[in-house]
């Protein structure tokens, strides 16, 4: 029976100023598993995913790593967060930093490694998202597609147990979007873990595992990519068809 | 295609060319230095003295100038000094001594030679009681004081001309040297082995007086009672003595020895040699012509000045041999006088015989060139002075200005302080703080270098981590303790509520009436410290004891309207930088500098703790660039100054209370330029740094501050600017830079628009330099491929 490697409990989340982003949000994701969360924008995807690092803290509800519950101050939280990666809309790459150090600079300072051995575990990783010619390069003068490449190789670096992924391609022109989905698809197919909040309709139904609808901060519908193609919900079917317009 | 490197060169080179001409032009100016010729001139003048007699003393009587020596030599001159002529009495005797007061004239020599001149009549008093006489005073127009070997005899001249003689009682068994009195009652005699004896009524008794013990067995060879509140005297090994009215205590009662800081050579220049407590060459005479001014004369053709006393005593040039010894002076006022000699030499001088500096007296200011030639040195050290507190006001601002935003960008909040544990605690108000105490020695003494052999570190290094692992392991085992929350808050309240009452007193006693209580922070400062104090404590202790462990945002209705109150949210942390910003953005610069340096009198309370911390025989041979940046101790071996501080920060009160007025202020608008480029930078990348597991301060240091600092550099090379702009305001405290030169230059040449026109190009020269570097840092930092730069 395969591991499960991440479990979200009862998730709720109240913004300050009241806005009840996410109202009960529960599931499971196994190990090797790829799960997509689609819903409309607002509907409170990218607030799971952040809640799940605790780069914001949920309201209530528990989050489980590998069985561990990390939501509690006792978790050492940067811990918790290095053994979760995370990849952002808006890349959110160090823009003083060239690519290598970019990649490097949590194995320097989180691993606690050489720079040299950091240096050469970056370049693998690098080569793993097809980045290794622009090593040196800033992330300034790199297009949107290498741009997430490389988010996706910084996270990956860490060597997670898990990858969320928030939207990862919504920033990108059409034609770079390509680039990324595949090199995601790789990660999926090489067995990574990971929770991909995405509007790529396609991408979710060809390489998830598992979907989630999430409509005003709840789980409307739940199952296999097939739910794509046979949705149950009216609302649901509206997201889709405007999606595919 | 260009590539990215040749782009950079390309457009990199332009500007280091600006960079390496500015330098050039900053160095040019450095290296100019004034080292035009002088021709210096004896203050003395020879004239002719008609004899080849030795002079062995002189006066200056009712406008003439007299001169008396061996073998009944008398000489006088009616012009001043410029020409002499035999006058007076004949006698065959060496004339040794003489004094003029009370309208007459006493001359006295060899074997009970005593002559006494009235209205211009010459007598001929001489007695047979005494051998060879040793020095003479006049007490009365009729009445003097002699001193011969241990004797000292008073005697009254009457109408006929006979005189009366009366032996003082006196101790007697030493020797005398000199008598001098101030009027007829008043009098000093001194002697060998250090006595020095006063007398109160013309001579008749004598008292002796304490004189340092340093000359308890050297001869007092010349004393002279200069007026009611200043006595000196010399010592045949040079020691220069001095007395003076303290209180009620009439002058020849404490005798103290001149530090003779300094003796210049003749001609002046700066080569000097440090004196110590006794003269270098050989006097045996000194004239008081002033409260400070004395005139020294000896063997080996010395003459020498003092103007403050004897601290600084310059031997003078004399237009004659090397080999003449002087024996005397007499002077009309504190300028015009003689100096006489042996083989009839007389000197005369117009100025005290002050050198004369040919090159600077004809300095003409109307002439640019000369003008400048004369006031660049002084431009020079304004520059310096300003580049020091600019300096240390930049590097001190800074870091004041990277902690204060820290502080206020940090997202500590109440309600972290509220879930600390009792490690924490421990971590926060004892561990830490003593480990910062001892860290600070041991940075230091890493820096000085003072102990390179054994690795220093920190013994609370493990106690912190144990510490650290504890409070994470409470944090998880116990839930919110709310009753000790409680418990705290009642006791911050009941604290509070002691310290506002407790200090109400103070407040009141100042008598102060409706809106003057504004002023009572300077009235009271520490009462109104702890009113506030227990104000906030008091607000504290009230939000802890409100604890029931939810933290949320609470909403309050005030009949429509609806306030929504986050107490939990409050920053503690920012809440101090803020009160410190706006104090130091909300007050003038100037009125700062005065506070400080006046009155909070900052220099003063720094500079003494500075000086214990580096202590000259703390340094001694340890000394290093880095302690001489606080204190550099002169070291030579031969001086008695050795260990005087003669540079670093601590020399100079004015100049501490300048580099932190400067330094504080620059800090509070610093902070805010830096506050707002952190503010700059997208949360996203702070949530980046997070997300791969570095932590706050982690994320702080490697993600947001170097883009941060980057950003804000423009705007701080503004405050920067600003800064060396605004340190022309030390002049109000008596700093010496730029500004405060200038005022001087103008006050000595009254060349207003050329001095401060270079006082202009000066600043200019200054600010430019720093825009240009701080422009060629920019381009240096600058992310590739971002931001709009309209270079690459
Ligand atoms: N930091 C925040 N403060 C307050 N409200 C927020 C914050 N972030 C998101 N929200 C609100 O929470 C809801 C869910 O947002 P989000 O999780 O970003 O949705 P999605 O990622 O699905 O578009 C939205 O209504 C949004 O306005
Ligand atoms: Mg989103």
């Amino acid at each position: 029976m395969t591991e499960i490697i991440l479990s979200v409990e009862d998730m709720e989340k109240t913004y300050v100023g009241g806005v009840h982003a996410v109202r009960g949000v529960s599931f499971e994701v196994k190990e090797g598993d790829s799960l997509a969360i689609i819903g409309s924008s607002g509907s409170g995807k990218s607030t799971v995913l952040r809640c799940i690092n605790r780069l914001i803290e949920p309201t209530k509800g528990v989050v489980r790593l590998k069985g561990e519950k990390i939501n509690t101050p006792a978790a050492d939280i940067n811990e918790v967060r290095s053994r979760i990666g995370m990849v952002f809309q808006s890349f959110e790459l160090f823009s003083h930093l060239r690519v290598i150090d970019n990649v490097s600079l949590g194995l320097i300072h989180v691993r606690g490694m050489g720079r040299e051995e950091a240096r050469s575990e970056a370049r693998k990783v690098l080569e793993r998202v097809d980045m290794l010619d622009r090593v040196d390069a800033y992330p300034g003068n790199l297009s949107g597609g290498q741009k997430q490449r490389v988010a996706i190789a910084r996270a990956l670096a860490m060597k997670p147990e898990v990858m969320l992924f928030d939207e990862p391609t919504s920033a990108l022109d059409p034609e770079l979007i390509g680039s990324v989905l595949e090199t995601i698809q790789g990660l999926a197919e090489e067995g990574m873990t990971m929770v991909v909040v995405t509007h790529e309709i396609g991408f979710a139904r060809d390489v998830a595992d598992r979907v989630i609808y999430m409509d005003q901060g709840l789980i409307a519908e739940d199952g296999p990519s097939s739910i794509i193609d046979e949705p149950k919900t009216e609302r649901m079917r509206e997201f889709l068809s405007s999606i595919n317009d | 295609m260009v590539t990215e490197a040749s782009t950079e060169r390309f457009m990199g080179w332009p500007k280091r060319k600006d960079l390496i001409a500015t330098l050039a032009i900053v160095a040019l100016f450095v290296s100019i230095s004034g080292a035009s010729a002088q021709e210096v001139r004896s203050g003395w003048a020879m004239v002719d003295s008609g004899t080849e007699s030795d002079l062995l003393t002189a006066e200056f009587h009712e406008g003439e100038f007299w001169a008396f020596g061996t073998g009944g030599i008398m000489i006088s001159s009616i012009d001043g000094g410029g020409t002499w002529s035999e006058s007076g009495i004949s006698v065959n005797q060496d004339l040794t001594s003489s004094d003029s007061n009370f309208g007459s004239m006493a001359v006295s020599g060899n074997d009970g030679t005593i002559l006494f001149m009235r209205d211009g009549v010459w007598t001929d008093v001489s007695t047979s009681l005494f051998g060879d006489i040793t020095d003479i005073a006049l007490t009365g127009n009729s009445s003097f004081v002699v001193i011969q070997q241990d004797e000292i005899w008073t005697c009254e001249i009457s109408e006929d001309g006979s005189a009366d003689w009366n032996s003082a009682s006196s101790q007697g068994e030493i020797d005398y040297f000199s008598i001098s009195f101030l009027d007829s009652d008043n009098g000093l005699v001194s002697g060998e082995k250090g006595a020095i004896m006063a007398s109160t009524d013309g001579g008749a008794s004598w008292e002796y007086r304490d004189a340092p013990s340093e000359v308890s067995a050297t001869g007092i060879i010349d004393i002279e009672y200069h007026s009611s509140i200043r006595a000196y005297a010399i010592s045949d090994e040079g020691h220069i003595l001095k007395s003076s009215r303290e209180g009620n205590v009439p002058v020849g009662f404490v005798w103290s020895i001149v530090e003779i800081e300094r003796e210049y050579p003749p001609g002046g220049g700066s080569e000097f040699e440090v004196g110590g407590s006794t003269l270098d060459s050989d006097v045996s005479n000194i004239d008081v012509i002033g409260q400070f001014k004395l005139l020294l004369s000896g063997s080996s053709g010395y003459l020498a000045i003092s103007l403050d006393g004897g601290n600084i005593v310059s031997q003078q040039m004399i237009p004659l041999s090397n080999e003449t010894s002087f024996n005397g002076f007499a002077m009309q006022d504190g300028f015009r006088g003689i100096a006489i000699g042996e083989n009839g030499s007389i000197l005369r001088t117009e100025n005290a015989g002050s050198e004369e500096f040919v090159g600077f007296e004809v300095i003409d200011f109307n002439d640019f060139g000369q003008f400048v030639d004369y006031s660049k040195e002084r431009l020079m050290d304004g520059l310096v002075a300003t580049a020091k507190i600019v300096i240390f006001g930049i590097i001190m601002g800074f870091s004041l200005g990277i902690i204060l935003s820290m502080l206020k960008t940090s997202p500590t909040t109440l309600k972290n302080v509220a879930q600390t544990n009792r490690f924490q605690i421990l971590l926060v108000f004892i561990v830490t703080p003593i480990w910062v105490l001892m860290q600070i020695p041991i940075s230091v003494v890493k820096a000085t270098g003072l102990a390179k052999r054994w690795n220093l570190d920190n013994p609370l290094n493990g106690v912190m981590g144990y510490c650290k692992e504890r409070s994470l392991q409470i944090a998880a085992s116990e839930p919110l303790n709310v009753i000790a929350i409680r418990v705290i808050g009642v006791a911050l309240l009941a604290f509070g509520i002691h310290r506002i009452f407790s200090n109400l007193d103070d407040i009141s006693a100042l008598n102060l009436d409706g809106w003057e209580h504004i002023y009572s922070p300077i009235g009271a400062p520490s009462a109104v410290f702890w009113i506030l104090f227990g104000v906030g404590m008091a607000v504290l202790g009230t939000i802890f004891l409100s604890c029931n462990g939810d933290f949320s945002i609470r909403e309050l209705s005030l009949g429509r309207s609806n306030i929504s109150l986050n107490p939990w949210g409050i920053r503690p942390l920012n809440t101090i930088a803020t009160v410190y910003t706006d104090i130091f953005r909300n007050t003038p610069l100037l009125v700062q500098f005065m506070f400080i340096h006046f009155g909070f009198e900052l220099g003063r309370r720094l500079q003494d703790p500075g000086m214990m911390l580096f202590d000259f025989d703390y340094l001694e041979g340890n000394s290093n660039f880095i302690t001489d940046i606080f204190v550099v101790y002169e070291t030579n071996p031969e001086s008695l100054a050795y260990g005087r501080p003669i540079g670093g920060i601590l020399e100079d009160r004015a100049y501490i209370s300048a580099i932190f007025a400067l330094g504080l202020n620059s800090g509070a608008y610093q902070c805010e330029t830096i506050r707002g480029a952190i503010a700059a930078i997208p949360s996203g990348q702070m949530e980046a740094g997070r997300s791969i597991g570095l932590n706050y301060m982690q994320s702080m240091r490697l993600v947001v501050m170097p883009q941060a600092v980057r950003i804000c550099i423009p705007p701080l090379g503004n405050e920067m600017v600003n800064l060396v702009l605004n340190s022309s305001l030390a002049m109000i405290i008596g700093y010496a830079e730029i500004t405060r030169q200038g005022k001087l230059i103008v006050a000595t040449t009254f060349q207003v628009f050329w001095t401060w026109g270079m006082v202009l190009i000066s600043y200019f020269l200054i600010t430019w330099t720093l825009a240009l570097f701080l422009r060629y840092l920019e381009e240096k930092t600058r992310i590739p491929g971002l931001g709009i730069s309209g270079g690459a």
